[in-house]
């Protein structure tokens, strides 16, 4: 068996296969309770047409599901798990 | 000197005896006459006329039961053990002559009296001539010897024949002429037709006269003709679906059938007997049509559309006959006979599924009968478990056919789980009853459903399953066979939503949008590669999804090569930095690369499945692998390796040189071909423990054909002893019931792998 005459090479075109994910240090939305990975209830696209959004307390949410929280809130504009003042991280 | 008045009476009396004695009324003159007409009134006016009559009725049937009937019957006994046709049809007619001159004896006899006494006052109102009628019937024909239906059966018959002879134009075109006539059966020369004509009117016409035509005939007549009106469907309408026969057969009746019919009952006593005799034939012949159509119904409802007519007719033949019952139990067994067992494919089930909806809802607009002949179908059609993909895959193909057309008439479904009652629905002035034998338990609706997709669903009764297998079916257009026409996809997509609802195909439409999106990161990140004049060391086309839309994908544990991994994480990177806070999770084992193979100056391209290429890739710096040291370098399990390494064996690749030791197949067959392959599309991306187990059993399949192709035929026993001998020795091939191998085999034959006769079990040739 001679080594040197089998030979292995690519060709262009490797149809790979992979899934998202946001990076998040949390599987569901701590508001609607659903999936980051999926959507808020209001959605019906994942991803780009229902984004994370991160507080300066490093909590995320669907950005819907905080707009929402925010709105409903009349004095104070708080993160709901921690209870801080709301800010948008940069 | 005077007589006495008893002297008269006895003298008046014995003349009226004698002369009302058949024999002697025959020679009737005047004095006769004079003096019975004198010796009445010597009877009348002693007030004793009355039993005159008495007397002759009371002699009238001793004299039929004693002398007549057993002459009459002598002609007859001596045909026992006869077996010349011409000895019963010349007894039958001398048989006739004799009740005939009997007759008119007796006849000349009853106009004497009823000369003088005109109507009979005893016990009938009838006159007399009708009374010896009834008695003919009730005292000679009460009873009848074999042999005298024989004779009438054997008269009747070539009567029929000789009959139909003449009143047939004659075809002899071309036929070699036979040197007997068709009707007598005798030398052309010497034909007897007209005599037994002549001879056939003459006997109609005495037992017409006689009172009795229909009571002696009948019965031969109407077998005769029956036998004629079966023969002419047999070989007229049998096999032709395309055509209906209704209206042909009631005017072939009446000219062809009725014109024999009119020949025999032309005398004025039974000629009233023909209407009634056309009303049974009529509907003896329905029936006769029916019970050809009915025997013959699974093919017609094959060929639905084509057997329309023959569909048409045997509606109107319904309304006439009895013959419900018999049709819907007669085709619930065809269907099962010829459908329901593992040789046939779900594909021909479902298609004679639907031609049965499609033609029995014009046999019975109300459903009834299709709800019943179809329950065992739709039972077994259930227990398949590749229904709903045939299903699905017929109203996904390409092209056009009948679930297709039903699905662009986009009308929503109706299924049998709707609550809402059927009394709301429609004008109640159309409104139809139920027909007595529906089943109680289903909604008049869901059995009018006219839509064979609802039909189809309701096998199952839920749209969730339908929907979950048209997901899996998406799935496996786009990860495994990688020909996904979107704009095809989309356009059936909306079809499918204003069918099944948005919501059921919400995550397909997902699914179809990763897709779309997964494109336009590729070109993007292709195009940005480019800015910067990079080029990756391989193209990857990446299929990115949207995991919790998409049914749960196989995992499979594989450590892929270095430089394939390398370029997966230098796409990761480049999409981390298109979408912000987001990153990808690769499935190594899923996709698809094209590879080059040069193998001892040959070239060989595939197509196949990362880790196949990882596998033949190990072969490159090693020639000679065992099992195990492969599993441990591709961090993957044995079991799992095997089956791919499966797949390099059948290319001729690699071979198995002591067990659990693979290597390098020296020289490779077809050189200097190049040769593409894509791989056994059996392996789908989705997790089904149903699948793995197909695979695994797949392995086997290789030694069933061999034991096949040296040892021709095998019983099930057999297969699975070798198997175990053979095949379950090593450690990394798993074990296989005899039930389980069984349903492996099965589906082998439904693939037309193998075939099934007598026991045992064979390669399909
Ligand atoms: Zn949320
Ligand atoms: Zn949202
Ligand atoms: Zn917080």
């Amino acid at each position: 068996m001679l080594l040197d005459q089998f030979n292995f090479h690519y060709i262009s075109g490797w149809t790979a296969v992979a899934s998202w994910r946001w990076i998040a240090n949390d599987e569901n939305c701590g508001i609607c309770r659903m999936p980051f990975d999926g959507c808020c209830p209001d959605c019906k696209l994942p991803g780009d047409d229902c984004p994370l959004v991160w507080g300066q307390c490093s909590h995320c949410f669907h950005i819907h599901c905080i707009v929402k929280w925010l709105n409903s809130q009349q004095v104070h504009q708080l993160c709901p798990m921690c209870r801080q003042e709301w800010k948008f991280k940069e | 000197m005077m007589e006495s008045s008893d002297e008269l009476l006895s003298k008046a009396w014995t003349v009226i005896s004698e002369q009302l004695k058949p024999s002697a009324s025959q020679n009737e003159d005047q004095l006769n006459r004079k003096e019975f007409c004198e010796a009445w009134q010597t009877l009348e006016a002693n007030n004793l006329d009355y039993i005159v009559e008495e007397w002759f009725i009371e002699t009238l049937q001793q004299d039929l039961r004693h002398r007549i009937g057993p002459l009459f019957w002598n002609f007859f006994k001596e045909l026992e053990n006869q077996t010349e046709n011409s000895a019963y049809i010349q007894k039958f007619v001398e048989s006739v002559n004799y009740l005939y001159e009997i007759t008119r004896e007796y006849r000349s006899c009853i106009n004497l009296l009823e000369s003088v006494s005109p109507l009979g006052e005893t016990a009938t109102s009838k006159n007399i001539s009708s009374l010896i009628i009834t008695f003919y019937k009730a005292i000679i024909f009460y009873t009848y010897p074999e042999t005298f239906l024989t004779s009438v059966g054997k008269y009747y018959s070539e009567a029929f024949r000789v009959f139909h002879h003449i009143n047939t134009e004659s075809h002899d075109s071309g036929e070699e002429k036979s040197p007997l006539c068709d009707g007598c059966q005798i030398d052309v020369s010497t034909c007897t037709c007209q005599e037994i004509m002549e001879t056939f009117h003459s006997v109609n016409k005495k037992l017409d006269d006689i009172g009795v035509l229909e009571k002696v005939s009948g019965a031969a007549v109407t077998s005769i003709v029956h036998s004629q009106i079966e023969s002419y469907i047999n070989t007229n309408c049998k096999g032709n679906f395309e055509t209906s026969y209704f209206e042909h057969l009631e005017k072939w009746l009446d000219t062809k059938v009725l014109g024999w019919l009119n020949s025999i009952y032309a005398g004025e006593k039974s000629h009233n007997s023909i209407s009634a005799f056309r009303g049974r034939l009529l509907h003896f012949l329905f029936e006769t049509y029916a019970n050809a159509r009915i025997e013959q119904l699974f093919m017609i409802v094959i060929d639905y559309p084509e057997s329309e007519p023959a569909i048409l007719d045997l509606k109107t033949c319904l309304e006439k006959t009895n013959l419900r019952s018999q049709l819907m139990s007669s085709l619930r067994k065809a269907l099962e006979d010829r459908l329901l067992h593992p040789g046939v494919n779900t594909t021909v089930i479902l298609s004679a599924y639907i031609s049965a909806i499609r033609s029995l809802r014009v046999l019975d607009p109300a459903g009834v009968i299709l709800e019943f002949v179809s329950e065992p179908v739709r039972k077994y059609l259930r227990s398949r478990e590749d229904t709903v993909r045939c299903i699905v895959l017929c109203l996904t193909e390409e092209g056009s056919n009948e679930l297709l057309d039903e699905l662009w008439k986009g009308q929503p479904l109706v299924l049998e789980d709707d609550t809402c009652s059927d009394e709301d629905e429609g004008d109640w002035e159309t409104w139809m009853p139920d027909p007595v034998d529906a089943d109680p338990s289903t909604t008049s609706k869901s059995r009018r459903a006219s839509d064979i997709i609802s039909m189809l669903v309701n096998i199952y009764g839920s749209k969730e399953l339908f929907v979950n297998e048209y997901r899996t079916l998406l799935t496996d257009r786009i990860l495994n066979q990688f020909n996904c026409d979107m704009d095809r996809e989309l356009r059936y997509l909306e079809m499918l939503k204003l069918r099944f609802g948005e919501s059921q195909l919400h995550y397909c439409e997902v699914m179809l949008k990763d897709v779309a999106d997964s494109k336009r990161i590729n070109s993007r990140i292709v195009q940005e590669m480019a800015l910067v004049e990079q080029k990756m060391d391989i193209d990857i086309n990446a299929l990115i999804l949207s995991a919790h839309f998409w049914p749960p994908l196989r995992e499979e544990k594989i450590t892929l090569p270095k430089e394939m991994q390398k370029s997966l994480e230098e796409y990761t990177k480049k999409f981390e930095a298109l979408k912000g806070n987001r990153t990808l999770n690769w499935k190594p084992h899923l996709g698809m690369m094209k590879i080059e193979i040069e193998h001892n100056g040959t070239n060989l391209s595939f197509s196949v499945s990362p880790v196949h290429a990882a596998i033949i890739m190990q072969f490159q710096n090693k020639a000679r692998w065992d099992v195990e040291e492969l599993s441990g370098v591709l961090q993957m399990s044995v079991s799992a390796l095997r089956r791919k390494i499966t797949y390099w064996q059948t290319q001729g690749l690699l071979k198995e040189e002591v067990p659990d030791t693979f290597v390098l197949v020296d020289e490779v067959k077809g050189q200097g071909h190049e040769v593409v392959m894509v791989e056994d599309e059996s392996e789908s991306a989705m997790a089904s423990a149903q699948q793995q187990r197909e695979e695994e059993l797949q392995v086997f399949w290789t030694y069933i054909v061999g034991m096949l192709t040296n040892l021709e035929s095998l019983p099930l026993e057999r297969i699975h002893t070798m198997l175990r001998m053979f095949a379950m020795q090593g450690p990394s091939t798993g074990e296989v019931s005899l039930p389980e191998l069984k349903g492996f085999l099965d589906r082998k034959i439904r693939e037309q792998k193998l075939v099934y006769y007598s026991g045992v079990y064979r390669l399909a040739k």
